[in-house]
């Protein structure tokens, strides 16, 4: 029998063992990575749709309005596809001991791996569908904004291929993350019960990071050498994704690095708690606080786009008050977009952090730890290094954009005020989602059995 | 024998199912107390109870302090949850500790709880691991011991306090004969030693021989105690796969940690 056959055979059995206390489980099991497959999915057909207008224009000035669609479009897209292998983690997890034990009693790893693989696929597109229905009821009102004082109407709507282009696209890239993160369990399945090593986070990652952000500076700097238009926006929009991909990309040893640090300084249980939490999975804690580091990154544009809408302000043409009047409009667009996918992925990653470690925080409960010091050591662990991560995103920004900007754009009040804001209400949401997990714990701690055994 | 734990009329219902009914029970100071009987028979929730991990349904709890006897039944959450990190210690079937720490972090832990720093902690803690066998493997992780050698980690974590009553549940069940022979020799010495007080849950019935008195539960209620006379069911010698030290046999090899350990 092969592998695939196992799987197509075994998956169902091991759905339906969650099934009958889906109402305890759900979700933890499913719930989760749907909302957030659904949020990613509505998102994306929301930008696509929205920015198609920008293709439909030919005349002058229209590729002004193009270059900063494409700057738009990356500074949402790149955030959200971090957030959909977010989300495809989290469905793999989810299922991480069963497939653990699978290996244990003899299933080989091709099997694991398609059961892995047809699980998140599912899950994926269960929510995917699911976003592409909050994406249709979302269109007509998409279609009220205006664009050169005319609303998108109709070009909001995507046509059936693209929406179910972008359910698949969100397929390929779960069943691609699941199969990519449960490699620990299928090379040693020991391992991942017992966890044997912590996740590592090499300086290696910073090191392309930097050499990223540093070729991105040169080849800003040079971006009117580049000659065609659309070499011009393809570079520009290629700097800042792997701008954001770098960032995606060393945010993790950033934060190894500083709870190293902590940990040697710290005194209490609950710093000596935050510090081990966080190097225990450097990758896991960034996902708790990658989305303030990529809105921070956003924030930049957002600060630089009010400060040339503010420079053109007193212009006085028409289609120049136009297109300040736009150029606010989008970067409204594009600040509330980054907010959503900062409050779906805050609150999906901390609703996942206090569930996996629900037995942790029952065993501290047991030999008497105090509530307020789990929350505490909760809190620590995820605001502690957020000053430090929009700090790096922001700098990371700024110094790309500074070839195009000059410096007197850049260090106009208005930049800072709106970073500053940017920084404040990503904090704030981030700060909620803990909020949340923490009634969580309560939760937790209040059904004690449902994440410890107790034999009556 | 001066009774430390004392449980009146306890009882606690589970949707559909009694687990405790009416349970009288006192546990002396200085005692090995195996609680046994089949799956269901309230064993666990016993032990909860008695712990302040679970609050009674009917009944009371009183723990003998040096200053004043303690309520547990009537006790708020939060001094439950003192109470469990000052006088208690625990040792569960699967550790129950944390996998992020090390070694000597997890059993520091217990400490630094009941506010002593950390450099402190970490000696002492140190100090429990190495008599327990474990020296050398203080930085380690979890997941990098045996799990024997975690249940030494839980067991030093469960006593690093001065805790006067320590609960295990199954504390050998997750492990093959010869470790669960070796780790129940650490608990029982390092216990007596100390001049603590053990209730241990099993199922198997070569722990309980090894402990001073045997309580057995069934449909919630205590049907024998060797205390009382009782019988006691033995341990099939068939199974033994280490020799089965007695009562005097324990005491005398837990002088090794009296020194030690003089908490």
């Amino acid at each position: 029998m092969s592998s695939l056959t196992m799987a197509l055979r075994l998956t169902p059995y091991l759905a339906r063992s969650s099934g009958s206390s889906l109402r305890e489980t759900g979700l933890r099991d499913a719930g989760l990575p749907i909302l957030a497959f659904g949020t990613v999915t509505a998102l994306l057909l929301t930008v696509a749709g929205g920015s198609q207008v920008f293709w439909s224009w030919t005349d002058d000035i229209a590729g002004t309005y193009q270059a900063l669609a494409v700057v738009a479009m990356v500074l949402l897209i790149i955030p959200l596809l971090t957030l959909g292998a977010s989300a495809a983690r989290l469905a793999a997890r989810r299922r991480d001991d069963r497939l653990a034990s699978l290996r244990l009693l003899g299933a080989n790893s091709a099997t694991v791996v398609w059961m892995t693989v047809i699980e998140s696929t599912v899950l994926a597109a269960v929510g995917a569908v699911a976003g592409a229905g909050l994406y249709a009821c979302t269109a007509p009102f998409l279609g009220l904004i205006q664009f050169r004082g005319q609303s998108i109407g109709s070009h909001a709507w995507l046509s059936v291929p693209s929406i179910a282009g972008c359910i698949l696209a969100v397929c390929v890239l779960a069943a691609a993350s699941a199969a990519l993160g449960l490699r620990k369990v299928v090379v040693t399945p020991l391992g991942v019960r017992t966890r044997q090593t912590a996740d590592g986070a090499h300086w290696v990652r910073g090191l392309i990071a930097a050499v990223v952000v540093a070729i991105g500076v040169v080849a800003m700097g040079m971006l009117s050498s580049f000659g065609a238009f659309i070499v011009i926006i393809a570079v520009m929009g290629g700097c800042f994704g792997l701008a954001l991909l770098a960032l995606n990309l060393m945010g993790p040893w950033i934060l190894r690095l500083r709870a190293s640090s902590q940990l040697k300084r710290a005194k209490g249980p609950e710093q000596l708690l935050a510090a081990r939490t966080v190097l225990e999975s450097p990758k896991e804690s960034w996902r708790q606080v990658g989305g303030v580091a990529m809105t921070s990154f956003v924030g930049v544009f957002v600060g630089v786009g009010m400060a040339v809408a503010d420079t053109m302000g007193t212009a006085g043409d028409t289609e120049a008050t136009l297109l300040v009047r736009d150029i606010n409009t989008g970067v409204m667009i594009t600040l509330l977009g980054s907010f959503l996918m900062v409050a779906c992925s805050a609150g999906v990653n901390q609703a996942a952090a206090v569930l996996d470690r629900a037995s942790t925080l029952v065993a501290l409960d047991r030999v008497g730890m105090p509530r307020k010091l789990m929350v505490a050591a909760r809190v620590k662990a995820v605001m502690s290094p957020l000053f430090l991560v929009a700090g790096i995103s922001a700098a990371a920004a700024a110094v790309l954009v500074l070839p195009l900007t000059g410096a007197v754009l850049l260090t106009r009040p208005v930049v800072f005020l709106t970073i500053g804001g940017v920084f404040a209400a990503g904090f704030l949401l981030v700060r909620l989602a803990v909020a949340a997990g923490t009634a969580q714990i309560g939760q937790v701690l209040a059904r004690p059995e449902r994440y410890a055994s107790v034999d009556s | 024998m001066n009774a430390i734990l004392h449980a009146q009329q306890l009882t606690k219902h589970y949707p559909g199912s009694i687990a405790l009914d009416h349970v009288d029970f006192t546990a002396n100071a200085g005692e090995s107390i195996a609680i046994i009987g089949p799956s269901g028979s309230g064993k666990t929730t016993l032990l909860h109870c008695l712990a302040g991990i679970l609050r009674p349904d009917a009944g009371s709890i009183t723990l003998n302090t040096p200053s004043a006897p303690l309520r547990l039944d009537t006790l708020a959450d939060a001094a439950l949850s003192r109470l469990r990190r000052e006088e208690f210690g625990f040792v569960f079937q699967q550790g129950m500790l944390l996998p992020e720490l090390t070694a000597v972090e997890n059993v520091a832990l217990a400490l630094m709880l009941n506010g002593t720093d950390r450099a402190t902690s970490e000696s002492r803690a140190a100090e429990w691991l190495a008599a327990l066998g474990l020296a050398g493997m203080e930085q380690r992780r979890l997941g990098e011991l045996s799990g024997g050698q975690v249940q030494r980690v839980a067991i030093a974590r469960a006593q690093v306090t001065g805790a006067r009553v320590v609960f295990a549940d199954e504390p050998t069940g997750a492990l093959d004969s010869a470790t669960s022979t070796e780790v129940l020799d650490v608990l029982l010495h390092s216990v007596a030693a100390n001049g603590r007080t053990l209730l241990v849950v099993t199922h198997d019935p070569q722990v309980a021989a090894r402990c001073q008195r045997v309580v057995e539960l069934r449909d919630g209620r205590i049907v024998a105690d060797s205390a009382g006379g009782v019988h006691v069911p033995a341990a099939p010698p068939a199974q033994t796969a280490a020799p089965i030290h007695n009562a005097a046999d324990n005491a005398a090899a837990g002088n090794n940690f009296k020194g030690a350990f003089n908490v």
